[in-house]
């Protein structure tokens, strides 16, 4: 097991959360979905883990390199 | 209602019923007649920009107004629209600077805890930039439509929905091409033909097209462009910087990829602006040799022709009614929605203009 900080690409705003703290997840599924430049963009995760930290909540603005979810992957 | 949904991607569109909610106060319902079949599209479909799924696709779109919000005093049922996907809040720093095309505002589309504007039974279905045009029906923000007179044919007037106001704008608005200089246009699809069209309606003396069909090159040519590129047969920046004795005063990048922004970037003369439209995928740099920044060249981007569509968009139905603005010529194939994958698939090989859905 191994910390990973999941990064938003782009700035945008979040538009909604998807999963929350204590959440496994399988890999590619959505964690929240960030509107930018008018598109609704997915953040999904990288690889199967547990979600062990969500950094931001609906409507926040979120800038591009921010980190905005933390999960313990798996194995 | 019928739309093409995307539910996963790389693979084709689905034909199916899906349900569209009641105007809230500030929307409005179009009936859609006309859809263009944009690459754009593609990039969201083949996940080089990634979107939430399920969506229904398409963004270029003429209409007829159906119903409208009870605050919603600007269009009536009936009134001929084209929409656009630079919807507006109207009161933010951005759009009150008049910069309306880079309106981050929220407050056009619904919030999450709202149902969702289009769904199948219970399941929400993601609005595709505000607009999903590939359906019977659209329910779009009131600031995602214009007017327009209602002798502007619709599948010309859905062109004006984005590859026209992204290409023509980008010459007009973003860059301000001045009369006489000299012009380059990288890819030779539907937005690059329309900046090429633009550059000739500002008057600019030299006009070079450049791509690697040469079908497109000679549309191009009969769009405005002086002069061709065929880059087929390698790197064209050493051609364009002889063909125009020493570089280009504005060089516009239509396709998205790094290495045709990069040379867009090299074929301006001291001063000179590339202005990019192509969309890079997300996650892609761009290289630039500093020195030139030295010889004051610059670099832009552009997103959607920096509209101000309302006042835009009915300018350009009028440049098309007086002969100016060549839209005819663009459309390569009227189709029906159920043939939409047909369509994409034909932008994939680059060999064709654009196919428009016509709506029964």
């Amino acid at each position: 097991m191994s910390r990973l900080e999941i990064e938003s690409e782009v700035t945008g705003n979040v538009w909604k959360i998807e999963a929350k703290a204590g959440d496994h997840v399988e890999a590619e599924d959505v964690l929240l979905i960030l509107e930018s430049m008018k598109m609704e963009i997915p953040v999904e995760a990288p690889c199967a883990g547990t979600i062990t930290q969500l950094l931001v909540q609906e409507e926040d603005a979120v800038e591009e390199g921010q980190v905005v979810v933390i999960i313990e992957t798996d194995g | 209602m019928k739309a093409a949904v995307l539910r996963e991607q790389n693979t084709p569109l689905e034909i199916e019923e899906v349900q569209v909610s009641k105007p809230e106060p500030r929307e409005v319902l179009v009936r859609p007649v006309a859809a263009g079949v944009c690459h754009s599209d593609l990039h969201f479909l083949d996940g080089s920009y990634p979107y939430a799924l399920p969506t229904i696709l398409g963004h270029e779109s003429a209409g007829i107004v159906e119903e409208v919000g009870r605050d919603v005093t600007y269009v009536k049922k009936g009134d001929h629209v084209i929409t656009c996907l630079s919807a507006f809040c109207g009161h933010c720093d951005k759009c009150l600077t008049g910069h309306l095309s880079l309106c981050q505002s929220p407050e056009v589309s619904r919030r999450a805890d709202q149902q969702s504007r289009l769904h199948q039974n219970d399941e929400p279905i993601h609005q595709f930039l505000n607009l999903s045009s590939f359906a019977e029906l659209m329910l779009i923000h009131e600031h995602a439509l214009v007017k327009i007179r209602e002798d502007m044919p619709m599948d010309r007037a859905a062109l004006i929905g984005c590859s026209t106001t992204t290409g023509v704008g980008a010459v007009f608005h973003t860059a301000g091409v001045e009369p006489g200089s000299k012009v380059a246009v990288i890819g030779c699809g539907g937005v690059g033909l329309a900046a090429i069209n633009g550059a000739a309606i500002a008057g600019a003396g030299q006009i070079i097209a450049i791509d690697i069909v040469e079908s497109k090159l000679e549309l191009a040519k009969a769009l405005g462009a002086t002069d061709i590129v065929n880059a087929s047969s390698g790197d064209p920046v050493g051609e364009v910087i002889e063909m125009t004795q020493g570089g280009c005063d504005y060089t516009f990048e239509a396709i998205g990829l790094k290495a045709t922004a990069e040379q867009a970037f090299k074929m301006l003369c001291s001063g000179g602006t590339a202005t990019i439209i192509g969309m890079i995928p997300v996650g892609t740099m761009v290289e630039l040799h500093g020195v030139d920044f030295l010889a004051e060249k610059k670099i832009q981007g552009s997103n959607m022709g920096s509209n101000r569509f309302r006042v835009d968009m009915p300018r350009f139905v009028e440049m098309y009614l007086s002969g100016k603005l060549h839209l005819d010529e663009m459309i390569s194939k009227h189709i029906k929605l159920e043939d939409v994958n047909d369509a994409l698939d034909a932008l994939k090989t680059g060999q064709e203009a654009r196919h428009i859905i016509m709506f029964d």
